[in-house]
């Protein structure tokens, strides 16, 4: 039963992650490959308050998902200034650099050796969450809000104009949107929405260290989301279904371990070949032309 | 502090040759060849299985490994660029792809050899010096072969005819289809050429630092930022890059500690990219 929980609480951390990512890369076509630090920057903001004030969830929340919104300027102004390629490889930039700022500055990280013992989170102060169930009920919850919330932004005049803004941006510009503040917005819901993900994540694991949030793990949200599809929301919440289901069917085979890993991985590669050339915008994805 | 800058321009030769493999790719097709980083991987593999476990003498399994590498990288071409480019499947769809290809290959290596690192020869190698300098074997073998073949290309580029076409079809792709040369097979010499630049930068590095399958994309990366920072659209401008790259690290290394060497590269890379896109010496792009 326990098993089946943590499974539960992984897809929907992911899920979390993955939506996130949709929103700059599926519906406004700006392809990030840095999901990851903002992953692991709220893992870590988070568990900075976690261990040093005693706060209820959603002020806890709130204030994950500002501070890693923060961080996001960074890549909504690279965003503005950078094109195609360019942007991608200074989202790229980020991700390394982040990472190595959570790997090297010892004091404040502990860099590879983790934080230990974080503490659970309290729901309004007082219930404090137990165990596995307890975890399940709140990112069950989480999931569901972003699932909402998400859908809400795409159906929204926002959602649209992000949509106009990926076929023609200076058209919309013409019409006199703001891109750049369109951008800006983008970015921080993405990051805050990860970084919430992260807080999550550091407090259910009650341990976080540097590994978990590099490149390669940008690269993996990526791929659950072009496996699933971009542009919607059916299309992310398939994918993180997918990528955390997967690798528990495999252990179900029998494999031995090494083996397992390395066969997963090229169960992802052969499905986001295959879903490139037979559909472009992913599984359940909404076709861009 | 010399020595320091000398072993910082001989990373950054090969730097210079994977970035040359890379822009190759590149600059003529505008494909983000990312699973360049998993035809490394093979590349060393190759160079690691002939070596070592066939036990044939260095330059003859470094001499088949760029041969492998490049039907591979050839490859690469064949069986994901092309079909996806008949379908007029978008960059961004290329470069997924292109994703999909670099974990399959490196896990199916992985999957053959193991996760652990590998090395090619371990033997003390012999050191020559000069004065105060001290170079290993490998790095003589790295500085020379490097540059001689770095040359080469730089002389076939600028007085062939192949040299000239690939320029071209650097320039505009649909005129140089119009003008009725076979784009695809130029392209096809290229992705050769490139697999040929990647082999060579893998079996040089291999040969000296050990192989394990998850190190294509760290290297490919600095390859990348080396392009950037050269200049992009040419491929002179991928040596001066890399060469530049290399001694930046080393200098980093000196002043600092090597854990922050790519924090320093990465910003590098950001700052160029906003305030000087084209690089060093590239061509201005046009933005789309």
């Amino acid at each position: 039963m326990e098993y089946i929980l943590h499974i539960v609480i992984m897809i929907c951390i992911y899920m979390v992650l993955v939506l996130s990512a949709n929103l700059p890369v599926g519906m406004a076509n700006l392809l990030t490959m840095c999901q990851a630090a903002f992953y692991g920057i709220g893992a870590y903001i988070g568990t900075f308050f976690l261990m040093q004030f005693d706060l209820p969830f959603i002020l806890l929340a709130i204030l994950v998902m500002g501070f890693t919104g923060l961080f996001s300027m960074i890549v909504s102004y690279a965003s503005v200034k950078l094109k195609n390629d360019y942007f991608i490889l200074g989202t790229l930039g980020f991700q390394m650099i982040a990472y190595t700022i959570l790997y090297n500055w010892t004091d404040v990280t502990r860099g590879p050796y983790g934080i230990p013992g974080i503490p659970t989170i309290k729901l309004f102060g007082i219930v404090e969450l137990e165990g596995v169930v307890g975890y399940c009920v709140l990112a069950l919850a989480v999931a569901i809000v972003s699932i909402w919330l998400f859908r809400m932004i795409k159906s929204s005049p926002f959602g649209r104009v992000l949509k106009a803004m990926r076929s023609d941006e200076l058209s919309v510009r013409a019409l006199g949107r703001n891109t750049t503040l369109l951008k800006v917005q983008t970015f921080f819901i993405s990051a805050a929405f990860s970084g919430l993900a992260g807080l999550i994540y550091s407090s259910y694991v009650s341990y976080v260290d540097p590994t978990s949030f590099t490149l390669d793990e940008s690269i993996f949200i990526i791929t659950a989301l072009f496996i699933g599809g971009i542009g919607n929301v059916k299309g992310p919440v398939l994918g993180a279904v997918f990528v955390v289901i997967l690798p528990e069917l495999l252990r179900f085979v029998g494999l031995p371990d090494a083996v397992a890993a390395n066969l997963r991985q090229i169960i992802y590669g052969v499905a986001l070949v295959v879903v490139m050339f037979v559909r472009p915008q992913g599984l359940l994805g909404e076709n861009s032309k | 502090m010399l020595q320091f800058l000398i072993n910082g321009l001989i990373t950054g030769v090969l730097y210079s040759l994977l970035a040359i493999g890379f822009a190759l790719v590149y600059n003529t097709t505008k494909v983000f060849h990312i699973a360049a980083s998993a035809v490394y991987v093979v590349a060393a593999y190759m160079f690691y299985t002939f070596a070592s476990v066939l036990g044939m003498p260095l330059p003859l399994a470094c001499l088949l490994s760029v041969i492998v590498t490049m039907f591979v990288n050839w490859g690469t071409e064949v069986v994901i660029y092309r079909p996806l480019k008949r379908r007029k499947a978008s960059l961004n769809v290329m470069m997924i792809a292109s994703i999909g290809l670099m974990t399959i290959l490196v896990n199916v290596i992985a999957m053959f050899y193991g996760n652990e690192t590998k090395v090619i020869d371990n033997v003390i190698q012999k050191t020559y010096t000069f004065g105060e300098l001290i170079f290993t074997t490998p790095q003589m073998y790295q500085l020379v072969i490097g540059s001689v073949v770095m040359i080469l290309f730089m002389l076939v580029l600028a007085f062939s005819r192949y040299g000239l076409r690939l320029r071209a079809l650097s320039a505009d792709e649909t005129l140089f289809e119009t003008l009725g040369y076979n784009t695809n097979g130029t392209r096809s010499g290229v992705f050769v050429l490139s697999g040929a630049f990647i082999a060579l930068a893998s079996c040089l590095t291999v040969y000296d630092v050990g192989l394990d399958p998850h190190m294509g994309m760290n290297v490919l990366i600095n390859a990348m930022v080396a392009m950037i920072i050269g200049g992009v659209g040419r491929f002179g401008t991928c040596i001066l890059g890399g060469v530049l790259l290399g001694v930046l690290q080393a200098v980093v290394v000196y002043l600092f500690a090597s854990n922050w060497q790519n924090a320093i590269t990465f910003v590098g890379l950001i700052l160029f990219l906003f305030f000087r896109p084209q690089g060093i010496a590239g061509y201005k792009q046009r933005t789309v």
